[in-house]
């Protein structure tokens, strides 16, 4: 009964404009204090090891430097030229390669938002230059970014297996097939409306365009190199005797993203040179090295460092306090034995694993709606976590299943995190993105009861490379 | 990408780049320990045993000292759909009540970050639960406790006869990377004072922006503007 006076706080005081993390914490002070005997002094321990007593969530600064360099150091719209050349040739090929390079730069970056900006400020304007409609440009743009958060590396995924104690390595390797599953449903979805109302498509540019611009995004795409070779194994040498052989995972996700930011601060400062001390300007050739080798120390202090630098500590310092706090209401709820109580209604009322499947996807939905999914994650997945592993479900799968439906909540209205960057960086109001969003959601919809309802699409990888999960057996 | 907050004056102005480059180095400062940690690991078959536990402690760092930031620039996440629907007055009365609620929920911050942190630099914590009813004594000092691998510089020995009753630390003592909690207490405690009275004086709308991109968003709007 407390606790869902809890809960009914926690709304209250979202909806009246405090930040979520206040109303997070706040909430889940003032219940301590009135029906616990837990002190402020832990409260403020508990925050103070929300960063230091979590490795694994220390990869999301990492994970958010790495794709703020690619983000300003030219990555984009170079992985825009590649995708281009790829697919820009059929019928509605401009959208299908904004899809594509939504899925590349996804692969680089950990957030939908993220990729939104990245790809639609440019492939948006691009679209409109050709003749296809703004709405319909948003709307591609809108969904596709949403796979951010599923194709690896995923700051929510970060934080489910850090909520759930699974690996942050599984739960990246189970994104892998569901990412692409999702990117192909909605190009071919493009491709069909395109063939229907007869969209532009663009010239062939040939295999040397696609091999030109593969070769200049290729520093680019060496940051997937990197973060999936790091955490999964890669080919080595050996000097005595000489040999290559199959080296296994030498890094913890976390360092595999500390490694993916300073590669990409090194790609961005002296190999593409579109920010840092060899640039000079948009348009510009920029600098070699040769001509200015000061740069090698400079470019560590350079204002676009420092400035990449800040924004991404900015992000993480919001995404983190309220990480944070939503780990003081996960406390609450566990000393309440709030998951115990909910699992034993719920198996208690009969339910099997369809129906508890529907039940998280609904919560996750409406959730989704008012949290920021981080956030939402660290709240829900405790308590639904105890379910699924009494009901056999694969932890594994539940968190594709939750990373999922956060896609989903990110465009839906009211208040899908996806829908409002489309319509900033679309420049139209939000309930027209919702309208050009909703034939993309529907795929997006069929996709999540695939993904539901066939767990092999997200456990085959995982198992197949790492060995069964073990938590369940 | 960045549209930087513009700080008034030169008092001002020298704050915002003090705050600015703290969050700045310290995320450079993990990055750069982390991975030479793995360079070294990878290698060399070396690592420095320390690394990873300062790291940590700078990860805190970083996002307490932030928080404080961000309240002053309007960075922190909310909902903003119902709000937005209001009329001016019963909006900004909303958002002064939203904004008490931050003021407590940082009274309490601050009372909780004091009392943890006090015991570990040999002070007395406040005695009350809610609210500070005087000191209280009764409570061990817990200044002997160090980190587990920190070394200890010798710049600050002179927190043994501080705090330590000149006892020798071999490890950095755990007082030192707590000290971030009341210093970020006291200054989110101030900047959400400072918000809530821009907020009283219509300097500011709202204590929350609705989602994190919201500067790259405005950048990239222009470039799809309407001719």
């Amino acid at each position: 009964m407390e606790v869902l006076l809890l809960f009914v706080m926690i709304i209250g005081l979202l909806l009246i404009g405090v930040p979520i993390a206040v109303a997070l914490g706040l909430s889940s002070i003032l219940f301590q204090l009135m029906f616990s005997s837990t002190s402020l002094g832990a409260v403020a321990q508990a925050i103070y090891q929300a960063m230091a007593g979590h490795y694994t969530l220390l990869a999301i600064p990492f994970f958010i430097l790495a794709s703020s360099f690619m983000s300003t150091g030219g990555v984009a719209k170079r992985i825009i030229r590649f995708a281009i050349a790829c697919v820009g040739h059929l019928q509605g090929g401009l959208a299908i390669a904004g899809v594509l390079a939504c899925m590349i730069f996804a692969a680089l970056s950990g957030s939908s938002p993220a990729t939104v900006v990245a790809i639609g400020s440019i492939v948006i304007a691009a679209m409109r230059k050709v003749g296809y409609t703004k709405e319909f440009a948003a709307g591609v743009i809108c969904n596709a970014g949403t796979l951010g958060i599923l194709i690896p590396p995923s700051i929510v995924m970060v934080v489910y297996a850090s909520a759930t104690d699974v690996s942050v390595g599984r739960m990246f390797l189970a994104g892998v097939f569901p990412g692409l599953l999702a990117g192909l449903m909605l190009m071919v979805t493009i491709y069909v409306m395109a063939r229907i109302k007869n969209m532009p498509k663009g010239e062939w540019l040939g295999w040397g365009e696609i091999g030109d611009s593969f070769r200049d995004a290729l520093w680019g795409l060496g940051l997937i190199v990197i973060i999936m070779g790091g955490i999964y194994g890669h080919p080595w040498l050996d000097l005595s005797p000489f040999r290559i052989y199959w080296k296994g995972g030498a890094f913890t996700p976390t360092e595999a993203a500390a490694v993916a930011a300073v590669y990409a601060f090194f790609v961005a400062s002296f190999i593409y040179r579109d920010m840092g001390p060899l640039s000079q300007g948009e348009g510009k050739r920029p600098l070699p090295l040769w001509r200015k080798p000061v740069a090698i120390v400079t470019a560590f202090f350079h204002r676009d460092t420092r400035d990449t630098l800040f924004e991404s500590g900015k992000l993480t310092v919001t995404l983190m306090f309220i990480i944070a706090n939503a780990l003081i209401l996960k406390h609450v709820l566990t000393d309440e034995q709030v998951p115990q109580h909910i699992a034993n209604a719920m198996l208690g009322a009969g339910l099997g694993p369809i129906t508890f499947l529907i039940v998280v996807n609904v919560i996750l939905l409406i959730g989704g709606q008012f949290m920021e999914p981080s956030g939402l994650i660290v709240i829900v997945a405790p308590l639904v976590f105890p379910i699924a592993i009494q009901l056999g479900i694969d932890p594994i799968h539940l968190g594709i299943i939750m990373v999922v439906n956060m896609e989903i909540g990110m465009i839906t209205p009211p208040v899908g995190l996806n829908l409002f960057v489309t319509s900033g960086v679309a420049n139209m109001p939000m309930m027209a993105v919702v309208r050009a969003a909703l034939p993309f959601l529907a795929v997006l919809f069929v996709f999540l009861i695939i993904v539901t309802y066939v767990p092999i699409i997200s456990t085959y990888l995982p198992t197949s490379i790492m060995g069964p999960e073990t938590i369940i057996k | 990408m960045s549209s930087h907050y513009h700080a008034k004056g030169i008092v001002g102005g020298a704050v915002n780049g003090f705050e600015e480059g703290v969050i700045s180095l310290l995320l450079g400062l993990m990055t750069l320990l982390t991975f030479i940690n793995v360079i070294l690991r990878y290698g060399f078959n070396h690592s420095i045993i320390w690394s990873l536990e300062v790291v940590l402690t700078l990860f805190a760092w970083l996002v307490l000292f932030g928080i404080a930031y961000c309240f002053k620039v309007t960075a922190h996440l909310g909902v903003d759909a119902v709000t937005n629907l209001l009329a001016p007055r019963p909006r900004k009365a909303l958002a002064l009540v939203a904004g008490t609620l931050c003021i407590i929920y940082a009274l309490l911050f601050l009372k909780g970050a004091y009392d943890y942190w006090a015991p570990f630099a040999d002070l007395p914590p406040t005695a009350g639960r809610w609210f500070p009813l005087g000191l209280d004594h009764s409570v061990r000092s817990a200044s002997f406790f160090e980190t587990d691998q920190i070394p200890m510089p010798d710049w600050l020995r002179f927190l043994e006869g501080w705090i330590n009753y000149d006892e020798r630390y071999s490890k950095l003592p755990r007082m030192v990377p707590y000290t971030m909690l009341p210093i970020a207490a006291v200054l989110i405690l101030f900047r959400v004072c400072q918000a809530v009275w821009r907020i009283w004086t219509g300097a500011a709308p709202s204590l929350i922006v609705s989602h994190e991109a919201e500067d790259a968003v405005a950048e990239a709007a222009l470039l799809n503007k309407d001719r």
